[in-house]
């Protein structure tokens, strides 16, 4: 089950954090700079910011760690200040104070030259409205990157043709960007992101402006070019099914700050505030939660002993299959182990939204602060890997 | 992410805006009710008074002799304007012997293959046909006399407007400072760029290549400048994320996605280049229009059309190939290998080397004497034979010189002295009013302290004169314009039949205009204001339609819904929300009018443009600069009265 597709994710503990973001600010309006500095206009309410300063605060005091490996998701309405949060990693928009870095260099220190030298080679960005040059061919697109960089011809052609293949565009490499439909267009500008081998790759609502179809598809492009290479990506989106389909971790945002930070299940299962709750409700929790959270202790040597054996990630709806199958409770497994015991009724209250999990370690409703991650797993995987595992 | 403020002012505004022009009127008939017993007591009423004018003309008089005097010793001629000058007469030379060296095999070759590799077949064959027609007309050398002229100018003209787009389009500060100049610039009528350089240059090709050149360049800088700040900001964000350079960023994004806007600015520096390098013919431009001019002034309207025609087909040569390939760079197309195209290329230059050295070996290097022919005599034998049964006495409907003539007496004559007898300060208050009701309150100071000018260099009268033809033309063009703007709206067959009449009619200089009138209705004011109608008239009506369909189709669909007719609809509906078109078509007419009003001085129009011929024509130049400022003046004015607030402004750059 926790087969790790990539080496790069194994060691997640050891590794510092890709980007590690602190009391970041990001205040448009006259003399911005005062705002973070002045406690008394900091702790105002952003109505009432703006009619004192005539300022907006997009992005207020936000802090987290984004590991290697992961998928980090932003996720937040519109106006929630998470597109400006993504550009201000690369200092595409200037931040107002704060600290960011990139795996522990100062990205607000870089002169021109080495940040030049960060939106080659370390970050890319793929963009919700593609940002393609319509007087190139797609493969001229992908290519631009390297074209920037100062590769030569012939050899960056060939490279783009590899990614171009990649994201499923062969055969369209010599067409513009016009006569390609919305999900192609986005496919060269994922390819485009990915022909410069970036560290991170950062998404800003990049499927926003597509079909619900297509979106799903790119969705699962995407999920597959993590298993493959396991690189680090920080996904904005303002829909909550796709942070949850795609996230390892997710920082909820509201009104420029982040009102809660962890993995979906802790985001479903214990919401930090009714904002989050509110945002949640919908959400079909037996997908989202796992046995983990579901289960109790087993109640005798015999419960622990028998029934369907399920690991520890398993979402609930699939153990609800397997108890549903053989009519008994469910054992979690772990290495070997019987961590507890899933019934029905614990299942039915994950459903019924009665049941935050009996689990002594229950989330905490972690909110700036980093979460413990369960580990950086591709979902995909999981579900794939789940139907063996159970019975 | 970036949520677009829309101006929200929109949405109270017929009522906000009807309080708002009471409260202007109200000032303004305070303003007036104190000032006019002052200034009435002060001095006296009727025409602007001789106390408040400035006589310009003994200094300017002064500075022409001193420049006529200097030119040849002070320094500033001898290492600048100088050496600009041998530098333009070398380079239109050059360029000239070039052409006459091709021979006209080898030019129409050349052109011919330019066209069909730029913009396709179809149009490659019209342009072979055009240049053999110069030929067939005997006007091959005016037209490469034309030619070469415009070559030199329109090549100053992108260089220059391109450096100063440039400069708009990468720095704010240069843009605020350069716009309003060059919007300016472009209201401002073709005669009035004449006296300047005549006075630093003289008469000859350097002050007519100078004089297109600077009425030729502001379309290219405004559109690059348009271009490079219209670029799509997602691409650039994208572009800039990748890591590159300023320059990168230039190179590859900007200039690439302003290519649409670069190549309009080229095909409008050249239509302008050519309507100037005609019309500059009066300061010795030579060529085509040289042709014209001499013709119009003895009324030889056979000899006037066959320099006419080579203008017309190389103004609708040149705006079709240029917006050809403005098309096609803008296009999805594939990308063709530049392998390709350079084979392309490199066989049609040999084509057009193969052309000229057969034309040459043949010696037919000069347009052949037996193959010239001669339409003059025909065209003026059809001229005397409508002077003779058209003109006047055909049955009910008059002649023509007939209704030139009571157009003059019924119209011209009661607007000219109706203007000429209102009091001066009235007509300071109404252009205040207009200005001020239409737009901003700087544009009322602009439009009255522009119009006080007028009355200060001594030019009162006939400026209003001039202005008298300008509001006959206009309300005619007006008339005409929006009538069969609106057919043209309503009725998709209307339009299919228009379109064609009106690229023509768009593309021509002003100066062909003046022929067709000229050989109607013989000379005058009427004729002017005719030809004034005939050229601002396409503008309106393609403005006109262009609102009208532009109008939001959800708008007209509920209207239907509700049961509204059809004439409902066009009043209630169409017409209200196409309000910034239809001010947009007020301001080009005034504006399109006024040059040729200007230009029909030519032809017995009188007034300011006569002024400005004249003192060309006897050397005297202080007459001319002062009605050339005077058309400056009256041209600001009539832009200014009928200019719509900056907010719908913006709509005119798309």
């Amino acid at each position: 089950m926790s087969t790790l597709t990539t080496p790069a994710a194994t060691d997640t503990a050891v590794d510092a954090p890709v980007f590690s973001v602190e009391n970041l600010w990001k205040v448009f309006g006259p003399k911005a700079d005062r705002v973070p500095a002045d406690p008394e206009l900091t702790a105002l309410a952003p109505a009432e910011l703006r009619s004192r300063t005539g300022c907006t605060a997009a992005v207020r005091d936000v802090s987290f760690d984004v590991r290697k490996g992961e998928v980090f998701v932003v996720m937040g309405l519109s106006g929630s200040g998470k597109s400006t949060l993504v550009r201000c990693l690369t200092r595409l928009i200037e931040p107002t104070s704060g600290r960011i870095a990139i795996d522990g260099e100062d990205v607000l220190g870089m002169d021109k030259a080495r940040l030049r030298e960060l939106r080659r080679h370390r970050a890319s960005m793929v963009f919700q409205h593609f940002g393609l040059l319509p007087h190139r061919s797609v493969l001229d697109n992908v290519a631009y990157g390297l074209e920037v960089q100062g590769m030569g011809k012939a050899e960056r052609r060939a490279r783009a043709k590899e990614i171009v293949a990649k994201v499923g565009l062969e055969g369209m490499e010599q067409r513009r960007p016009g006569q390609l439909s919305g999900g192609q267009q986005q496919r060269v500008g994922l390819a485009r992101a990915l022909a410069v081998d970036p560290q991170v790759l950062l998404f800003d609502e990049p499927f926003s402006a597509l079909d619900p179809l297509i979106r799903r598809d790119m969705q699962e492009e995407v999920v597959r070019l993590h298993r493959e290479e396991g690189r680090t990506m920080v996904f904005i989106t303002h829909d909550l099914n796709e942070a949850l389909k795609l996230g390892d971790r997710i920082a909820l945002m509201r009104d420029g700050q982040v009102v809660q930070l962890g993995t979906p299940e802790e985001i479903v299962g214990s919401p930090a505030d009714d904002y989050v709750r509110e945002f949640v409700r919908e959400v079909p929790r037996e997908q989202v939660m796992t046995v983990r959270t579901a289960m109790r202790p087993p109640e005798s040597a015999d419960e622990a002993g028998r029934g369907p054996a399920v690991a520890p990630d398993v979402t609930v709806s699939e153990a609800i299959e397997a108890v549903a199958r053989t009519g008994t409770a469910a054992r979690v497994v772990d290495d070997g182990r019987c961590l507890g015991v899933v019934d029905s009724d614990a299942l039915l209250g994950v459903v019924a939204g009665t049941n935050t999990g009996t689990n002594g370690a229950a989330p905490k409703p972690a909110s700036a602060v980093p979460a413990q991650a369960t580990g950086s797993k591709a979902k995909a995987d999981t579900k794939a890997d789940a139907g063996e595992e159970v019975v | 992410m970036a949520t677009v403020t829309a101006p929200t002012v929109r949405t109270g505004l017929p009522g906000l805006l009807k309080h708002r022009a009471l409260a202007k009127l109200v000032l303004i008939a305070l303003a007036a009710a104190v000032l006019i017993p002052v200034v009435n007591a002060r001095w006296a009423s009727g025409s602007w008074p001789d106390a408040l004018t400035v006589d310009l003309s003994e200094p300017l008089g002064r500075a022409s002799d001193w420049i006529i005097d200097n030119r040849d010793s002070h320094p500033l001629f001898l290492y600048f304007f100088g050496h600009i000058s041998n530098a333009v007469v070398l380079s239109v030379r050059a360029v000239y012997l070039v052409l006459l060296a091709a021979g006209w095999a080898g030019v129409t070759a050349a052109a011919a293959l330019v066209a069909w590799r730029t913009a396709g077949l179809k149009l490659a064959l019209g342009t072979g046909l055009a240049f053999l027609t110069c030929g067939l007309l005997g006007m091959w050398v005016p037209t490469m006399q034309t030619l070469a002229l415009m070559v030199v100018a329109v090549l100053a003209s992108v260089v220059l407007g391109a450096l100063l787009g440039l400069a708009a389009g990468l720095s704010d500060r240069t843009y605020r400072a350069l716009r309003p100049v060059l919007d300016t610039m472009q209201v401002l009528p073709a005669f009035a760029y004449l006296l300047p350089v005549v006075l630093v240059f003289g008469i000859g090709v350097p002050a007519a290549v100078l004089a297109t050149v600077v009425y030729a360049a502001p379309p290219m800088a405004r559109l690059t400048a348009l271009g490079l700040r219209g670029a799509d900001q997602g691409v650039l964000e994208a572009v800039e994320s990748l890591g590159t350079t300023a320059r990168q960023r230039l190179m590859t994004a900007r200039l690439p996605l302003a290519r649409k806007e670069l190549l309009l600015g080229l095909n409008q520096t050249i239509m302008m280049a050519l309507s100037m390098a005609v019309i500059a013919s009066v300061i010795g431009a030579g060529g085509l229009g040289d042709r014209v001019y001499q013709a119009l002034a003895s009324v030889d309207v056979g000899a006037a059309l066959a320099a006419g025609i080579p203008i017309v087909l190389l103004a609708v040569v040149l705006d079709r190939v240029t917006a050809a390939a403005g098309d096609r760079l803008g296009g999805d197309g594939p990308e063709t290998s530049g392998r390709l195209r350079a084979l392309q290329w490199g066989g049609a230059a040999v084509l057009a080397v193969a052309a000229a050295i057969a034309a040459r070996l043949a010696g037919r290097l000069d347009w052949p004497e037996a193959w010239v022919v001669n339409i003059a005599e025909p065209v003026n034998r059809a001229v005397d034979w409508m002077t003779a049964h058209l003109y006047s006495g055909v049955p009910y409907i008059g002649g023509t010189a007939d209704w030139a003539g009571h157009f003059t007496t019924w119209v011209l004559d009661p607007l000219r002295s109706g203007l000429q007898g209102l009091p001066w300060w009235s007509v300071l208050l109404i252009v205040a009013t207009l200005a001020w009701l239409i737009g901003t309150w700087q544009t009322a100071l602009t439009a009255v302290l522009a119009m006080a000018g007028i009355g200060v260099l001594g030019v009162w009268q006939s400026s209003l004169d001039t202005l008298s033809q300008v509001l006959a033309a206009v309300a005619v063009t007006l008339v005409l314009g929006l009538a069969t703007g609106i057919a043209a709206a309503r009725s998709d067959r209307v339009e299919r039949l228009l379109r064609p009449v009106l690229d023509v009619f768009q593309t021509m200089p002003q100066f062909v205009y003046l022929i067709p009138v000229v050989a109607l209705f013989g000379v005058g004011r009427a004729p002017a204001v005719a030809a004034a109608v005939v050229y601002a008239l396409p503008a309106v009506v393609r403005i006109t339609t262009q609102g009208l369909r532009q109008v939001d189709p959800a708008a007209l669909e509920s209207a239907r819904s509700l049961g509204a007719s059809s004439g409902q609809q066009l009043r209630q509906v169409q017409l209200p929300l196409a309000r910034p078109a239809l001010l947009l078509a007020v301001n080009q007419g005034v504006v399109l009018v006024l040059a040729v009003v200007i230009i029909g001085g030519l032809v017995g129009g009188g007034a300011l443009g006569y002024d400005v011929v004249f003192g060309l024509a006897q050397g005297d130049l202080a007459t001319g600069l002062v009605a050339g400022v005077a058309i400056v003046c009256l041209g600001l004015v009539l832009d200014r009265v009928t200019q719509p607030t900056e907010r719908r402004r913006t709509t005119k750059g798309a």
